[in-house]
């Protein structure tokens, strides 16, 4: 059965999809064979559709996109708002305590590696510098603790010697030399055992306590 | 299709970026059928950035088992392209000063050589006039099969009628846009 230009025209579509079944499409490729018309047709409309699916798809212009997400989800931050809302989210207690401890040890580790804030240099922030800086303050704390050490040492020593002489005077005070019998030409008794050393000490303390007992004489006359 | 189901589950659950990326994947589709539609740069603009508000206040609507996101995006663009339709009653796109502006350059066009680029941008604007001689019915059907190639199924979805009334309105727009086009002096490829 041949098919009209009507019949043929309704199913363009389906010969061009592929959408026919085999005597469908024999009896449609036999009219267009006949028509002129309808073979003119078939070669538009294959041609429309050549065109159509050629034509690439529009670039969306950008603000499209920020517009829909301003209308859906509302004005977007601007950068400056993103960092104070950034910022105002951190003024927590919790936080301004953790940033002073960091800041604390990045103090003390700076102040140990002997870098100076004030004259501060990027080359004192190399590894090497801070290395060289850290053992030389290092070096520099030991001398000081190892010589405070010693000064502590000499003191408890010289302590130790007057209290020790202190403890013989008391237990044996015949052993005090009596400068004022001794007689000018004449060695004192002492043996040769007492370190001379003594014997100064002694002599001063006699005269610091003669001293100490003048002063109120001397105060009370400067009153008067 | 199964991202889009992920995504929109994700928006419902008040994820801000997940509506951001559903709405970066779908715009271009929107955007092309609305241009296509009402042959208006602005008013496809206007037209989609409403698809788009209404998506996101229907979206607890959709429904995964009933089709792609895609697809029911487009029913919402089509739904809104015959509102805007019915309410300017006139196509504007003849007497449009988009008509002697140049299209928006796709990336794909861009990679072409200069003179495909120009000839591909003149038959672009005069598919773009035939188009809009047609009538509403066969030109949404004929862009949506031929432009943004859905299958007829979703064509079916997105229009609410039944598969035989696509065909036809297809088959009629193309032979439609094919005299249009004749008389228009375009000699088809």
């Amino acid at each position: 059965m041949s098919w009209t230009c009507d019949q043929t025209e309704a199913r363009i579509s389906d010969y061009l999809d592929g959408a026919m079944t085999s005597a469908q499409e024999a009896a449609f490729a036999a009219h267009v064979a006949s028509c002129a018309n309808c073979k003119q047709l078939l070669g538009s409309v294959r041609g429309v559709i050549k065109d159509m699916r050629s034509i690439d798809q529009l670039e969306v212009p950008p603000r499209l996109v920020y517009a829909i997400l301003d209308a859906t989800l509302g004005p977007r931050l601007t950068p400056w708002q993103v960092f104070t809302k950034w910022i105002g989210s951190l003024a927590t207690p919790k936080f301004a305590y953790g940033a002073g401890s960091v800041m604390a040890t990045c103090l003390i580790i700076l102040g140990a590696s002997g870098a100076s804030l004030k004259k501060a240099k990027l080359a004192d922030f190399t590894p090497s510098a801070i290395y060289l800086n850290v053992e030389r303050q290092a070096n520099v704390s030991y001398a000081k603790s190892r010589k405070y050490f010693m000064d502590l040492r000499v003191v408890y020593e010289i302590q130790s010697r007057l209290r020790q002489d202190e403890n013989q005077l008391q237990v044996n005070p015949d052993n005090v030399p009596k400068s004022e019998e001794k007689q000018p030409g004449h060695g004192d008794d002492q043996t040769h055992t007492q370190p001379k050393q003594q014997n100064r000490a002694n002599e001063l303390a006699r005269q610091l306590e003669m001293l100490a007992a003048e002063v109120p004489v001397t105060w009370e006359r400067s009153i008067r | 299709m199964e991202q889009d189901a992920q995504l929109v589950q994700r928006c419902l659950q008040g994820e801000g970026s997940a509506w951001e990326e559903l709405v970066r994947r779908h715009t271009r589709r929107v955007y092309n059928v609305c241009y296509r539609f009402v042959g208006n740069r602005t008013e496809a603009e206007d037209i989609s950035q409403d698809v788009f508000l209404r998506v996101y206040r229907t979206l607890a609507s959709y429904r995964s088992a009933h089709g792609g996101f895609a697809t029911w995006v487009t029913s919402v663009t089509r739904n809104l392209l015959i509102d805007h339709y019915r309410r300017t009653k006139r196509d504007r796109l003849t007497d449009s000063l988009d008509d002697a502006m140049p299209v928006v350059e796709s990336k794909e066009s861009a990679a072409r050589r200069p003179d495909e680029q120009a000839l591909l941008g003149e038959l672009s604007g005069q598919v773009q006039t035939a188009l809009t001689r047609l009538s509403p019915e066969l030109r949404e059907a004929v862009i949506l099969r031929d432009l943004q190639q859905l299958e007829y199924a979703e064509i079916q979805q997105v229009l609410a009628v039944p598969e035989g009334t696509v065909k036809s309105r297809i088959n009629r727009g193309r032979i439609e846009l094919a005299k249009i086009l004749q008389q228009m002096g375009v000699r088809p490829s």
